[in-house]
């Protein structure tokens, strides 16, 4: 009974919204009010990026083919028609500096049903987050990204009679803070600095429309080892597009505590579709081919690391690993298919005294159905084999913004571990602005 | 003076419609094209462009790239190129429900409409 009481209010709220919200909001975050574009121009739905969008990204924030601003940079500054053109401040254009505060937030709320709770809360309604994003470009020369989390849930304590009446804030977190200088000295690469996900797979950890989590081969953790393919790190790193489909992205990461320096790389070559410098591709309107809609991005990577366990900030314990992975995302008209698969090897997960080294592999399979423009259904499957037993999980999920700013996900997780099943079903709400 | 500024801001409220050659109606996210002049094969098609463009997006955008040559969100030129580019994008997008065939007819209304606008 309690159960479809609950179903039946999860229901309504999920059809009530629409009718709720009002249509004309202009709530958008900064890269919109930047480029005065929608959403939809680099999502499919907020966060997962469109091709454009990925080329977007891969330009440094920067709208590819976008010649006119650089050909005035090149110029010193000392052509003024761009600003007057374009309708913006000369000063501003000058000064490199936004002429919009590239600032936005992004809040998000959710409802948890999980039969088998441990702490017996089976139906969990949570002020999530809320996280500070800013980004933009300095004319055009170089593009600039960074997160913070304002807030996040932490635990409540009943006990406490002096704490409030709602759960702690986690405490807040730098995401990513870095700098992409574009074609330095007008070489066509650029160069990323500060704190940064290294540029592994395929798709950016968190840019998926399940809101949770994020797919097992980015997340998947081995032993004591922090270590996840979707973490930040402090990292220098090289990009580069060639011949307008490859794209290639090395660097170096710099762990604390220790002086060795880790490295990774990665390739990948995009056959079909919206080329990496956001150009459409050549269509005959006269005779169809499956390459109107077709695209295929095959990409590779490895990541050679080294981390310790530290006594007083000085390393003690090390281990020494790799991960080697392969990605490939399939987009034909309203379906695209994601897969992803990693093998990795530590020496020495647990830091023990004594090495014992693990193998792990994950693999991860998307498929998603874009019904219309602002409703998208996904299923996905995951196997995960962290050296300390085999973990799968399905996911199925529904995405729907009834604006593009807001997005509501419903989605289940059921999760087969070597201890036991978990089912967890999520009603997750989204607002960007 | 008096009688001058007057005068200047007549001219500049007709400045817009004299350079351009496309006659619009409507102002912001109502502004569209009239239609009225339009061979009877580009009206259709003008209609087709009404219903699925401005599901999306209002006809503001594309009325200010036809009339300006420059497409307002990239800053870049909105010629043959550009039309047909923007073409295959939204016949490549998600949810935007156009078929080749009625992107092909855009295009070529919007090449129709490039042409009166440069007259």
């Amino acid at each position: 009974m309690q159960n479809r009481l609950y179903i039946s209010f999860v229901l309504v709220v999920v059809l009530a919204l629409p009718l709720v919200i009002p249509r004309n909001a202009l709530a958008i975050p900064s890269f919109t009010r930047q480029y005065k574009t929608e959403c939809t121009t680099c999502h499919t739905i907020y966060p997962e990026l469109n091709e454009f969008g990925d080329a977007f990204l891969k330009n440094s924030y920067v709208m590819p083919s976008q010649k006119k601003a650089e050909a005035v940079a090149k110029s010193g500054g000392k052509g003024q028609t761009q600003p007057q053109q374009s309708g913006k401040s000369e000063a501003f254009w000058l000064s490199g500096i936004p002429e919009v505060l590239p600032v936005s937030l992004t809040a998000s709320f959710d409802l948890k049903y999980e039969k088998d709770a441990v702490n017996n809360d089976k139906t969990d309604f949570s002020t999530r987050s809320i996280n500070l994003l800013s980004g933009g470009t300095f004319r055009d020369k170089a593009g600039f990204f960074a997160t913070y989390a304002l807030y996040s849930q932490g635990t409540y304590d009943p006990n406490d009679r002096f704490s409030p009446n709602t759960p702690g804030n986690n405490g807040n977190r730098l995401g990513e803070l870095f700098v992409s200088w574009r074609h330095p000295l007008d070489i066509p690469v650029n160069i990323k600095v500060g704190r940064l996900v290294p540029k592994l797979t395929l798709w950016k950890p968190k840019n998926d429309i399940i809101t949770t989590p994020v797919m097992a081969p980015i997340a998947y953790k081995v032993g004591s080892s922090q270590f996840t393919e979707g973490s930040t790190v402090d990292a220098l790193e090289a990009n580069a597009i060639l011949g307008n489909r490859v794209f290639m992205a090395g660097g170096v990461v710099d762990r604390d505590g220790q002086n060795e320096k880790e490295g990774y790389g990665h390739l990948s070559v995009k056959i079909g579709g919206t080329d990496l410098l956001g150009r459409e591709p050549e269509i005959d309107f006269d005779r169809d081919s499956i390459w109107d809609y077709l695209s295929v991005t095959i990409g590779s990577y490895c990541y050679f690391g080294r981390n310790a366990s530290l006594i007083g900030e000085v390393a003690d314990k090390s281990n020494n690993f790799y991960r080697a992975g392969a990605d490939l995302d399939i987009l034909y008209k309203q379906i695209r298919i994601k897969a992803s698969g990693v093998l990795g090897k530590d020496n020495n997960p647990f830091f023990f005294p004594t090495a014992a080294s693990l193998r792990s592999k994950a693999l991860a399979a998307e498929a998603e159905f874009y019904a219309t423009s602002n409703i998208i259904g996904a299923f996905r499957y995951e196997y995960e084999d962290g050296g300390m037993g085999i973990v799968r999980r399905l996911i199925p999920a529904i995405s729907y913004a009834p604006l593009e700013n807001t997005k509501l996900v419903l989605s289940y997780k059921h999760e087969e571990t070597p201890e036991d099943i978990n089912r967890i079903a999520l009603l997750g709400l989204t607002v960007s602005f | 003076m008096r009688r001058v500024l007057p005068v200047v801001m007549l001219l500049c409220l007709f400045g817009n419609s004299a350079h351009a050659g496309l006659k619009a109606i409507g102002k912001g996210d109502q502004m569209q094209l009239d239609p009225a002049a339009f061979p009877n094969k580009m009206k259709e098609r003008y209609l087709l462009m009404k219903f699925k463009c401005a599901k999306c997006h209002t006809l503001e955008r594309t009325v200010v790239a036809l009339q300006t040559g420059i497409a307002p969100i990239s800053g870049q030129p909105f010629d043959r190129d550009a039309t047909r580019a923007y073409g295959i994008k939204m016949m490549r997008k998600s949810g935007a429900n156009m078929n080749k065939q009625e992107i092909k007819e855009i295009i070529e209304l919007l090449n129709f409409l490039l042409d009166e606008a440069a007259k």
